[in-house]
């Protein structure tokens, strides 16, 4: 098992519930921790695993503070304070664009929206930097609807970074992308979890094996039998099974079975 | 169904035009209705009379003026509607499509002190239910993740009304004015017959009517007609010029 530390306790929810004209989400608990490796700035990949229907946009929306539940709460940041809109980015399945700014445009609003003021030409560089990075570079005057799913998915995540939001959710991020996009996703993400030590991106999809290839924490949101609302069932430790952080990790068969069994037991 | 270029819907619509002129020549010959050829000397008289400039211009003004106020009330409703105090009055506003304004026409009289006024107050009465209609339903499009983009860029209440409802749909208030520039220039002559010492292209209408100068009526019809699909045309080129992006197509 790879050297690490589990820190500080940087996002916790509690008894979180929810109902409408049903129960959706029922006595959600669930933490994740500053996780921390020598010599390595590394932040954390979390996701949350569940079948479509289930009620993870609803949950996805709570942990962005977008919708209050009917009982419990999350807490984020080492002072643990209850979340509130704004302080946690949110990438949607769409990858949610302003069609009518420019990508440059839309990528300084991301600046705009940061706690940490920067001049102009500051915040400039730094976009140009990401879109550098990226492989954006050559889009930044093209408007959203010009470029393709993946690039809009790629400006989406950044306008999150440049608000200075550790925590970043993405709904479904490989819905409806070929195997190769799927990978380059794969790829961008970790990457992104590698710019700072405490970014955290939490993943909330219904495909198993993607999301713990990058993972090092699952949870599985999943109905209990004989009780009504969805739950945490089940909380998957990759790094304590040695299964995290490892480039080819679905080729390896202990994965590979990990996500067979898991798709009986959701 | 066939695709076809421009050019070819362009030849298309000229070989339509000239057989339909050619058809309504030959049934019109010897009859009420004048002939495409006993109008085109009508226009070409109206056209070369300084008079017709007058009323054109009388026409334009008032078009140009009504659709500007209209357009900010119709905004200034819209917007408020997002407060809950205000919703109702922006329903009850879109039914009042359903209003005729001829029941209505001695009450505006009462309440306007003269002619222009009269058809100012007629005008936007009339185009006002209609624009609402069309922006209350670009803002009820709106989709919700457009605010919620907001909320995570931290935007405030006022912001995200600016960015999501005023900016963002700027593109589509200008191609709400286009398409209802159609109502007010259809309007115009029926409000400037109500009132006829300004002049105005209605005036020139109703006075030809009322000496059964057809061949003046129907080259006048053509002005307007053409005019409007004029209009029409330099607004569609004004909303692709200042918004770029409405011409492009989401990529799969």
């Amino acid at each position: 098992m790879i050297l690490h530390n589990k820190e500080d306790v940087i996002l916790k929810v509690e008894n979180v519930s929810l109902t409408y004209d049903r129960p959706i989400l029922r006595d959600v608990n669930f933490e994740i921790r500053n996780i921390t490796r020598p010599n390595m700035e590394q932040g954390q990949v979390v996701s949350l695993i569940g079948r479509s229907g289930i009620g993870k946009t609803q949950l996805f929306k709570i942990l962005a503070g977008l919708i209050k539940p009917n009982e419990g709460v999350v807490k984020i940041y080492k002072d643990l304070h209850p979340v509130k809109a704004g302080e946690m980015g949110i990438v949607p399945q769409n990858y949610i664009l302003f069609n009518h700014r420019s990508i440059l445009d839309n990528l300084k609003l991301g600046l705009r929206g940061s706690m940490e003021k920067i001049s102009e030409k500051d915040g400039l560089n730094l976009i140009n930097e990401y879109a550098e990075k990226f492989g954006l570079r050559e889009h930044l005057k093209k408007y959203p609807m010009q470029l393709s799913g993946g690039q809009r998915q790629r400006v989406s995540i950044i306008q999150q970074i440049l608000t200075g939001n550790r925590f970043i959710l993405l709904d479904e991020p490989f819905s409806g992308l070929d195997p190769i996009i799927k990978d380059k996703v794969l790829e961008l993400l970790v990457s992104i979890s590698l710019i700072n030590e405490l970014n955290t991106l939490i993943i909330v999809s219904h495909d198993i094996e993607n999301s713990m290839a990058i993972s090092d924490t699952a949870y599985i949101l999943a109905n209990q039998p004989d009780k009504n609302g969805a739950t945490i069932t089940e909380t998957i430790d990759l790094i304590e099974m040695g299964l995290c952080w490892n480039p080819d990790i679905k080729k390896n068969s202990n994965f590979q079975d990990l996500v067979a069994q898991m798709k009986y037991r959701m | 169904m066939v695709a076809i270029t421009n050019r070819t819907f362009a030849l298309l619509v000229v070989v339509n035009v000239i057989i339909a002129l050619v058809v309504w020549h030959f049934l019109a010959d010897g009859g009420l209705i004048p002939t495409p050829i006993k109008i085109g000397k009508s226009m070409l008289v109206i056209l070369s009379t300084s008079d017709f400039y007058d009323n054109l211009f009388i026409s334009l003004g008032l078009t140009f003026k009504g659709m500007g106020y209209s357009i900010l009330i119709a905004l200034l409703i819209c917007y408020l509607s997002l407060i809950p105090m205000f919703k109702p009055l922006a329903r009850f506003i879109v039914k009042c499509r359903y209003l005729t304004l001829t029941g209505l026409i001695f009450l505006f009289t009462l309440l306007t002190s003269n002619g222009h006024n009269l058809k100012m107050s007629l005008l936007i009465f009339g185009i006002v239910p209609f624009f609402v209609t069309s922006l209350l339903s670009i803002i009820d499009a709106i989709n919700e993740q457009e605010y919620e983009l907001c909320k995570t860029l931290r935007m405030n209440n006022w912001q995200t009304l600016l960015e999501v409802v005023i900016i963002g749909k700027l593109d589509q208030v200008l191609e709400v004015m286009r398409q209802n520039f159609a109502i007010a220039w259809m309007m115009i002559t029926m409000v400037e017959g109500l009132n006829m010492s300004e002049g105005g292209l209605g005036t020139m209408l109703i006075k030809s009517n009322k000496y059964i100068d057809l061949g003046t009526v129907f080259a006048i019809l053509v002005i307007i007609f053409s005019l409007g699909v004029c209009f029409d045309f330099i607004l569609k080129s004004l909303r692709n010029w200042f918004f770029p992006y409405t011409k492009l197509q989401i990529r799969k």
